[in-house]
């Protein structure tokens, strides 16, 4: 999850460029963003909004306080509690190797609840892919799968068909190359390239093989680097 | 970040200007075979390190966290011009090691353990275990006196001459009881004497028979319950003669409560004095600048501006400047591993901050590819290919024991919330299960501003748990020797047998006004169109004293242009001309460099 729209060291350094001048005035802004939030909790766009900037005043701990009351007034709230996960991944670049860990457990149990609430494309990919981040000895891979699987069979039911899904198909390969299973995740990969050609994840991994591969994975796949959790493109003309 | 970026900028502008360094040597020191031999036993280091076994209610869980105390440190002790080793054990009972070098009689590396001899064999009891040991001359005599480091009470040896020590360690008021791990002397007011600084892992319970249960680290990553560091101050001697320290951390603006692994100083600024590395586990690494005046020690943290971001698992504080830009960088070790990629730090010194704001450093470890080692402990810089750019040596490994993780065990405890971590009860017990376990070592062969791992080919690949390194040139071949002290296992010693011709020359200094062991004297040296910048430490790297023998590579240069030596007390030396292939003996205002009597020639 570290490519293209929603991730990516370019993100990064933009959002570090901006953070400074944001914080100035980040108070006024989170304030008029929450109330936004508030207003509409299972609206993912004023949600998406309120952590990027929350995210460039490096309020992380004010956003997850934010929500972990939005959740609390709307506890069936699938959308409000999947952003309360995202505020975890959002800390996780800001914070030492075991808070990392302890975060991301944190934003894992959110992304559960919230697929309690509505087994939904975006929750599950978003579930499955965060497992993916976690190392093999804690045996994540084939939860990653089983999510990640579910994603695209939704995915693939949706009524029109959307760059954004094209993350759905990095996901997955990732995960079977993560449980070893390195042919589904090519014709993965593949069927992903078909729907979306150019897509430049798909050619990423495409392009490689064996060692190479997997250290490219592995690097993708660092938690040294900010995960873009912007639910921007959801709502980007396709 | 923009000032990040800049600095980020310089770094790798530096860089850019190393690839284009001539490299002298190269053609020279090319071939493809291994250039070291691994000769500890045929030389006669036998022993064997061992983990300390605790019998005591909580020995099941600290087996896990104490895996420590395999070092080793290199001086001259019976002034015979061979470098000794005294190399540390750390289980009960167990003797210290202090190894006579008798390679000038042999003309191969000999060892002869004489510790019991010289009376410093003693170190391991039930209520103490060796960590770390330090050569120094404290008292100003010309002879190498002893710091033992101890979890317990550490020991101050006094070298009597004739090959005799004898426990001074009351007298010297440096009786103590410390967790100590890390020991490190320098003359931080430049008064002319060797202060001595401390770092402790633990606070100062009683680890063999602790009084509470929670003596473990309150936090992961801010932990303030450890034991911090202990600055003594050199008083020079008394009416009797004695010297005497005098414990004044805290007025040395020092006093903190971390978890010190090592200890490092170099001249960070550029202002002649020596600054401060403090690399710390489960809480933030420190770097002090030194604002002290004669008698009056004074360093201030400037850590988040010098710095600015840390890991929280610094194991290693080495010195050194491997970009030639004649500035010291700092090389720093921490966990990079599956479960943990923190990553080991390279922080390039980008000169002061324009403002004035004091030094900067850059982490440039991605960079130059320094920054994965797996669980990294000490690592120092040397040139063992003598093509006058420094080189860089890493051991690494916590604990390798059977098959099994303990990684899963820990994180249940991380992730389970809530628990009281200062209490070593919550901690799970490592048992047979191994964490970082066999990882391998790794020698960074310096390319231009970027290194390349040649350990395998070198043979120095060892997967045994190193902690502590020393780097000397013991058989005066003009080649430097490694030593590696593994934790409960045996160590390794590697003789350099670099084939061919880039030439050497090296220097050993004795101070006048300045320390005794002239420790923080800065040499620049011009050859061949290059100038090459060392300093002289006072221990530095974990639980690892490299040689006091100031050694450059020259590639193929014949000859030095110029060395201009900048003594701690302020006092410069300039000296023109002179041939490679010498160990040269230089005193402090004395106006000739006074060549040594080579290998060959010393032991006919």
């Amino acid at each position: 999850m570290r490519d293209g729209l929603w991730r990516g060291a370019a993100a990064l350094l933009l959002w570090g460029a901006l953070a400074p001048a944001a914080a100035a005035d980040a108070p006024p802004a989170l304030a008029q963003l929450e109330q936004a939030v508030a207003a509409d909790p299972d609206s993912p766009r004023p949600a998406s909004d309120y952590r990027m900037a929350a995210i460039r005043a490096g309020e992380y701990d004010r956003a997850i306080e934010f929500f972990e009351r939005l959740v609390a007034a709307h506890p069936k709230s699938a959308n409000a509690w999947l952003n309360y996960g995202y505020a975890y991944v959002d800390k996780i670049p800001a914070a030492g190797a075991i808070t990392r860990v302890i975060l991301a457990n944190q934003s894992l149990e959110k992304f559960t609840k919230s697929i309690e609430l509505q087994r939904a494309w975006l929750a599950l990919y978003t579930r499955g892919n965060s497992y993916l981040y976690w190392p093999p000895i804690f045996g994540k891979g084939p939860l990653a799968v089983a999510d990640l699987e579910e994603a695209i069979a939704l995915v693939k039911r949706e009524p029109q068909r959307r760059p954004v899904h094209a993350r759905v198909y990095v996901a997955l390969g990732d995960a079977y190359w993560r449980t070893e299973q390195p042919e589904k995740a090519r014709a993965v990969w593949r069927e992903g390239a078909a729907h979306f050609p150019g897509t430049p994840q798909l050619q990423a991994r495409l392009a490689r093989d064996g060692d190479e591969l997997s250290a490219y994975l592995y690097n993708q796949l660092s938690p040294n680097e900010r995960v873009d959790t912007s639910l921007a493109p959801l709502w980007a003309e396709p | 970040m923009g000032a990040a970026w800049g600095r980020s900028f310089v770094a790798l502008a530096g860089l850019g200007a190393c690839l284009s360094f001539a490299v002298a040597g190269e053609e020279a020191t090319a071939p493809a075979a291994s250039w070291f031999e691994e000769v500890a036993v045929a030389a006669g280091i036998t022993s064997r390190h061992t983990n300390r076994a605790f019998e005591n209610p909580y020995a099941e869980i600290m087996s896990g966290y104490t895996a420590l105390g395999a070092a080793v440190a290199v001086g001259d002790f019976d002034g015979d011009g061979w470098e000794d080793l005294f190399v540390t054990d750390s289980a009960a009972g167990a003797p210290n090691h202090l190894y006579r070098n008798l390679t000038g009689e042999s003309g191969r590396l000999a060892f002869a353990d004489v510790a019991r001899a010289a009376g410093v064999a003693e170190g391991n009891d039930a209520r103490n275990a060796t960590t770390d040991a330090l050569w120094l001359d404290y008292d100003g005599d010309g002879r190498q006196d002893l710091f033992v480091a101890r979890c317990g009470r550490s020991l101050l040896f006094h070298n009597e001459g004739r090959g005799r020590f004898r426990e001074v360690t009351r007298e010297a008021g440096l009786d103590a009881h410390a967790n100590a791990l890390a020991a490190l002397a320098f003359d931080a007011d430049r008064d002319g004497r060797l202060d001595l600084l401390v770092g402790s892992y633990f606070q100062p319970v009683d680890l063999f028979q602790p009084q509470t249960p929670r003596f473990f680290p309150e936090s992961f990553e801010s932990a303030q319950n450890g034991g911090g560091v202990t600055f003594y101050r050199n008083l020079g001697p008394d009416q009797a003669g004695r010297v005497r320290f005098a414990e004044e951390t805290a007025a040395a603006g020092l006093a903190q409560s971390g978890w010190t692994l090592d200890l490092g100083h170099g001249d960070a600024d550029g202002d002649g004095d020596e600054d401060l590395y403090v690399a710390c586990d489960f809480g933030t690494d420190r770097l002090f600048v030194n604002d002290s005046r004669p008698g009056a020690p004074r360093f201030r943290d400037v850590t988040a501006a010098a710095l600015g971001i840390d890991t929280k698992k610094g194991m290693n504080a080495e010195w050194g400047d491997y970009d030639g830009d004649g500035r010291p960088d700092v090389y720093v070790t921490n966990i990079t591993d599956d479960y943990m990629r923190e990553g080991n730090f390279l922080w390039h010194n980008d000169g002061p901050a324009p403002d004035g704001g004091g030094p900067r450093f850059t982490d440039v470890s991605r960079e130059t590819g320094t920054h994965d080692t797996g669980w990294g402990w000490g690592g120092k810089f040397l040139d063992y290919d003598n093509d006058g750019r420094l080189d860089l040596f890493v051991v690494n490994g916590w604990v390798s024991a059977g098959t099994e993780s303990y990684v899963p065990l820990i994180f249940e405890m991380i992730l389970r919330g809530g628990v009281d971590l200062a209490d070593v009860r919550n901690w799970p017990p490592m048992g047979e299960r191994s964490l970082s376990g066999y990882q391998r070592d790794r020698l960074f062969h310096n390319q231009g501003g970027v290194f390349r791992d040649e350990a395998p080919r070198h043979g120095l690949d060892s997967q045994r748990d190193g902690r502590g390194v020393a780097v000397a040139d013991l058989d005066r071949d003009g080649r430097q020797d490694v030593f590696v002290a593994n934790a409960d296992a045996a160590p390794h010693l590697y003789r350099n047998r670099l084939p061919t011709g880039a030439r050497w020359v090296a220097f050993q200094l004795e101070g006048r006004r300045s320390n005794r062991d002239a420790v923080g004297a800065r040499l620049t040296l011009t050859a061949g169109g290059r100038r090459l910048v060392r300093w002289l430490d006072g221990g530095n790297g974990f639980a690892g004293q490299s040689s006091r023998r100031v050694h450059f590579g020259l590639g193929a240069a014949e000859r030095a242009e110029a060395l201009e030596v900048q003594w701690p007390s302020g006092e410069r030396q300039r000296f023109a001309g002179f041939a490679a292939g010498r160990l040269y003996r230089i005193v402090e205002g004395e106006p000739e460099l006074q060549a040594l009597p080579a290998a060959q020639e010393s032991r006919r």
